[in-house]
């Protein structure tokens, strides 16, 4: 009795086996056979490759008359174009193919085939290189923060996956400004947030309403949430947290007189280093410095700021020569409050001070010996 | 036999002057056919004859293109179409969470309405709508012209420009009396610029700096990035009116607005704070004259063009009570959560509506909101 029920069971596994391996060839075969295969460029699916054979009665000239490509489960037919690509009918749809759905092909009522388009690797996942000021004192009346990401980021996200967190545990609403279309870099990948201005600016409305975003001496956090995605569809993963106090606020320009410069030595690669004695704006370091010599040319080469954007450093691409050197300075450039060389960001115009005439540029002198 | 030789001679030396000078036929707006390469759309609107303008904020480049859509109609029943976003999803072969609505704007002479969306992975589609049908604009060998959007560079900027991380992003865009207006934000500096720039496009670009007085603030101040604007006339003068983050409604005069001038605004409206404007359209029933205006946390106002024009105050004492309104007087109509809005004549709107029910739509209005 036993043994009858043991290959009853044993014939039950194999017959399940079998069945389920004949489903797995068959839902292979709807793609496989067909052969359609998807087109890659930059880790996106940007077309679907049909076989010459399996439309060869339609003309080149009608191929997009008579063929479809729907998402799976769907009666609307894409937009895209069908076009002749070597033995293949190539389509290009108008975006990208989404990873993780299925798509079917069509001619006329016929169902050529489906289409998964497979998902991300789940390790292949962007980061957060930097979160700017870098410095973890940071005065009451920040202007703006950077995100620095390693990949091309989703835009229009950034209330959804930003938070700033007061004692570590408070989400304070309404400090950063909505902004839509948001201030990106032209890869993607370098984001500004400002935080609303007109609650910074004393005695404006919101300011005197809804408080300053920030106060002096209380812990704050920067939340980037894991959430975020990038432009392919990948999140973050981990989220990113930095952690700041507030000190009291800045409300004097930079002053490039208190800046100090050393002194490259002739024929070297050696870095410029300009200390500034107070951490700078991170995005308008790397272009408001120029180099420039006698002649008035500007010297090649790249700016980084380091020190907690304290210090800036200039890596000339050819030796330095002898001779002076002039460091030119757009007035725009901002500390992290948003005094810029010609004026505070938060002044009282109704007050007659004396501002110097605004510049538009400030030099710097330096010798090469 | 030799007189044969010369005029051969003659003719393939024309023949080959021809080819070395032969240029791309231009249009009468200086249009040559050809594929722009458009890296995003932040705002759309129309010039003469069916010339779309697209804004696009990833290259800092205004675009004109020829849409060929010229054919005038008087009376257009406009677009419909219910659940708009999940039907372009399908139309685009994915999912509603990863398509964005960025701008629209109606053709004033088809009134066929054109619709800029982005992939979430940026990749920028055109459509265009007529009446509950939705199709794709081709963008490739199209008459086109572009523009870049210049800053005031510094000396070796040139060199510097492909690496540059300075961005301007296009908040809104107009066309008016052959100039297109471009208001934009830079990623750097809190600084708001003002561009008008003729049309055929040429070298020039007239960069201003406003100056606003924004009651809900109390101060004068520079640096307020201007969400929406539209022009308009009053009492025979030309000017902008422009609504900013915070919600002054505030007017600049038009002849003004020169090349790094800087031109102080008149506050006529301050609709509270708190909200940000994101559309306006200037309507007309008879005789009168109405502005409407959509916002991101109110419905859409509505005020009395009569009122403005009247209105010959600027408010210089801020509003006392937060999220209050002060100036000229607008209605709020029974229009909420409208998040685009474009004119299809002087009676209808087109307006894209975020429903109670959640569905999106795009749907024409009536004179009833007049």
């Amino acid at each position: 009795m036993s043994g009858t029920y043991k290959r009853c069971w044993c014939f039950l596994i194999r017959l399940y086996i079998g069945c389920n391996l004949i489903f797995f060839v068959s839902c292979q075969q709807s793609t496989e056979d067909a052969g359609i295969r998807i087109r890659w460029a930059d880790k996106r699916a940007t077309g679907l490759r049909i076989p010459r054979q399996l439309a060869l009665a339609v003309a080149a000239d009608s191929l997009n008359q008579r063929m479809a490509v729907r998402l799976a489960g769907n009666e609307t037919s894409m937009l895209g174009q069908f076009q002749l690509a070597d033995n293949d009918i190539l389509f290009e749809p108008l975006i990208p193919l989404t990873r993780g759905l299925h798509y079917t092909i069509w001619l006329g009522n016929k169902r050529l085939g489906e289409v998964a388009i497979p998902n991300l690797n789940p390790d292949d996942k962007p980061t957060v290189l930097g979160i700017y000021p870098t410095q973890d004192s940071l005065p009451e009346n920040l202007l703006k923060i950077y995100l620095h990401f390693s990949r091309p980021m989703r835009e229009g996200q950034s209330p959804k996956y930003v938070a700033i967190l007061k004692n570590k545990n408070d989400t304070l609403p309404g400090v950063l400004l909505d902004l839509q279309p948001e201030l990106w870099n032209a890869d993607r990948t370098l984001l500004t947030l400002w935080l609303d201005p007109g609650r910074i600016k004393r005695d404006l409305q919101p300011n005197k309403r809804l408080g300053a975003p920030l106060q002096t001496g209380v812990p704050y956090q920067i939340v980037v949430s894991a959430n975020w995605p990038d432009t392919q569809g990948a999140t973050l993963g981990r989220s990113a947290t930095k952690s700041f106090v507030t000190v009291p606020r800045d409300s004097l320009s930079p002053d490039p007189e208190q800046w100090s410069i050393n002194q490259p030595k002739q024929g070297s690669l050696d870095p410029l280093e300009v200390t500034f004695g107070e951490p700078l704006d991170y995005s308008l370091l790397t272009e408001t410095l120029h180099v420039i010599d006698e002649e008035g040319r500007a010297i090649a080469g790249k700016w980084q700021p380091v020190d907690e954007e304290k210090r800036g450093l200039f890596k000339p691409v050819m030796s330095w020569n002898t001779g002076q050197y002039r460091l030119k300075i757009e007035s725009r450039l901002e500390d992290l409050a948003g005094n810029n060389l010609n004026r505070p960001f938060d002044r009282d115009i109704t007050r007659k001070n004396k501002s110097p005439t605004p510049h538009l540029f400030v030099d710097m002198l330096f010798r090469v010996k | 036999m030799k007189k044969t030789y010369a005029i051969l001679a003659l003719g393939v030396a024309g023949l080959l002057f021809l080819a070395t000078t032969t240029r791309p036929i231009q249009n009468q707006y200086g249009m040559v056919t050809g594929t722009p390469s458009i890296k995003s759309i932040n705002a759309l609107t129309f010039g003469p004859d069916g010339v779309l303008f697209i804004g696009d904020g990833k290259s800092a480049t205004v675009f004109a293109v020829d849409t060929k859509d010229a054919a005038p109609v008087d009376k257009s029943a406009g677009a419909d179409i219910k659940n708009i976003d999940q039907k372009i999803a399908a139309l685009l072969g994915t999912e509603v969470a990863n398509i964005t609505i960025q701008d629209i704007a109606v053709n004033p002479v088809s009134k066929n309405v054109y619709c800029a969306v982005q992939h979430s992975d940026g990749t920028p589609v055109l459509l265009k709508i007529e009446g509950d049908k939705l199709s794709a604009v081709s963008l490739k060998d199209v008459p086109f012209s572009m523009l870049a959007l210049t800053n005031v560079a510094a000396e070796d900027a040139k060199d510097r420009r492909g690496e540059s991380l300075r961005v301007a992003s296009i908040s809104d865009m107009g066309y008016a009396d052959g100039k297109v207006m471009v208001s934009g934000l830079s990623n750097q500096e809190f600084g708001s610029t003002f561009r008008s720039i003729p049309f055929p496009f040429t070298n020039t670009q007239n960069q201003a700096s406003l100056e606003i007085y924004h009651a809900a603030h109390g101060k004068y101040e520079t640096m307020a990035p201007i969400k929406t604007f539209t022009t308009t006339e009053i009492k025979g003068k030309k000017y902008l009116l422009a609504s900013y983050t915070c919600t002054p409604l505030v007017l600049f005069p038009l002849d003004e607005l020169k090349a790094g001038s800087h031109v102080k605004g008149r506050t006529v409206a301050e609709m509270g704070s708190g909200n940000s404007p994101l559309d306006m359209v200037i309507m007309k029933k008879g005789d009168e004259s109405f502005l409407m205006m959509a916002n991101s946390s109110r419905p859409v106002f509505k005020v009395k063009y009569k009122n403005l024009e009247e209105y010959q105050g600027s408010l210089t004492t801020p509003v006392v009570e937060n999220f209050a309104t002060a100036g000229v007087d607008f209605v709020s109509l029974p229009l909420t959560n409208v998040i685009q809005l474009d004119k299809l004549d002087d009676t209808h709107m087109v307006l894209l509506q975020r429903r109670s029910n959640g569905s999106l739509d795009l749907w024409t209005s009536n004179e009833r909101y007049l």
